[in-house]
């Protein structure tokens, strides 16, 4: 177990807040997420089975150009990978591993992260975003959704982390 | 008055792709250094014992909403250009309370599950298959959700139009709240006894 080294997080709050300001900035948009999930899923669908990604009335949005990927939050999220990737190697965190808490095993870690992850792709759709399209974004806007988002998300995480202190995180 | 910069074609959809992934790297850079590819940390929230996320999360608010509205008043960014989230108040409360659920499970939410991923951490693929499945899944039913999905819209509604109160009015009391509650985290993690709260 390697000791963790990382920053304040006031300090990496603080550049997060930054990078959201300069894509309000210059692009008139905030940055997200979920939505590059969303794309990727569509268009494997669409390699796999096109009659059955046109019978997808939601992917339309996403399939009408022919690429779904070609997207500004596709970009984003590639240069997610690398501005991490870069962090962890040279502040020496990187290490593969199946990262879980105490008393999970790995199959329950499997599982949790799987139907967690699913859990959260769904919800972001219908939410219409993440915690960094809704939540960082619109809150940061003001807007009424962002605040919403956040408030219900915070509340039920810790009611569900309660419930199973024991056999999640700690 | 010029900015934002794209919706007044000071530049191309190629060139917006150079922006995308420099925000992505200097946004995925920072989530790492902060702590927030770590499952442990980012789920410490919901057992009170590590608050990197929610510190994290409202400097972040604070610094870009004080910014955005700043530089609309001195009129150097036509808010009027700027796309709002959004609202519509059931769904997003609902995908909200969903949200929280699945984020307890798996350890991470979209952005984190990359940045997860990036620093070698093979159960944050499996919560990236598991978003992209989840994802899938919303498109299959979207058909029977479409009416809860619609319902309740409030257009771009923002907390100062809600309340009738000026945008500084709510930026100063978010301020007053997130350095309240930044207090009271400092307070109890330094209770705590040193090495509860360190995951690998």
């Amino acid at each position: 177990m390697e000791k963790n080294n990382y920053w304040s997080p006031y300090i990496a709050g603080a550049g997060i807040g930054l990078v959201l300001l300069s894509a309000f900035y210059f692009m008139g948009m905030g940055v997200g997420a979920s939505s590059a999930f969303a794309r990727a899923a569509a268009d494997v669908v669409q390699r796999i089975d096109p009659a059955r990604a046109e019978k997808i009335s939601y992917f339309s949005g996403y399939l009408k150009s022919g690429a779904p990927l070609k997207d500004w939050i596709v970009f984003e999220i590639a240069g997610l990978f690398i501005g991490a990737f870069i962090a962890s190697i040279s502040s020496r965190s990187f290490g593969f591993r199946f990262d879980r808490g105490k008393n999970m095993n790995a199959v329950v870690r499997f599982f949790t992260a799987l139907l967690g992850g699913g859990l959260v792709g769904f919800s972001s759709r219908l939410a219409r975003g993440c915690t960094s399209g809704i939540g960082l974004t619109g809150s940061a806007q003001l807007a009424v959704g962002g605040w919403v988002f956040l408030i219900a998300m915070f509340l039920c995480g810790f009611f569900v982390a309660f419930i199973l202190r024991k056999e999640l995180w700690q | 008055m010029n900015a934002p910069l794209y919706q007044y074609g000071a530049f191309s959809q190629d060139m917006s792709f150079v922006v995308a992934i420099l925000s992505g790297v200097f946004f995925g850079f920072f989530l790492e250094r902060g702590g927030l590819g770590n499952p442990h940390k980012l789920t410490g929230v919901f057992y009170l014992t590590d608050f990197a996320v929610p510190k994290a999360m409202f400097t972040a608010v604070l610094v870009a909403t004080t910014g955005l509205y700043l530089l609309s008043d001195l009129r150097l960014l036509d808010i009027g250009r700027l796309l709002f989230i959004p609202t519509y108040f059931w769904p997003q409360a609902a995908g909200g309370a969903l949200f929280g659920i699945g984020y307890v499970l798996s350890g991470y939410c979209p952005g984190t599950s990359v940045a997860g991923a990036a620093t070698g951490r093979i159960d944050a693929l499996v919560t990236i298959a598991g978003i992209g499945a989840g994802s899938y899944l919303f498109g299959v039913y979207y058909p029977r959700i479409e009416k809860f999905y619609v319902s309740s819209p409030m257009g771009s509604a923002t907390l100062p139009r809600l309340l009738h109160v000026n945008h500084w009015v709510v930026i100063v009391s978010i301020w007053v709240l997130a350095l309240i509650m930044f207090a009271l985290m400092e307070d109890k993690v330094s209770r705590e006894p040193a090495g509860l709260t360190t995951g690998t």
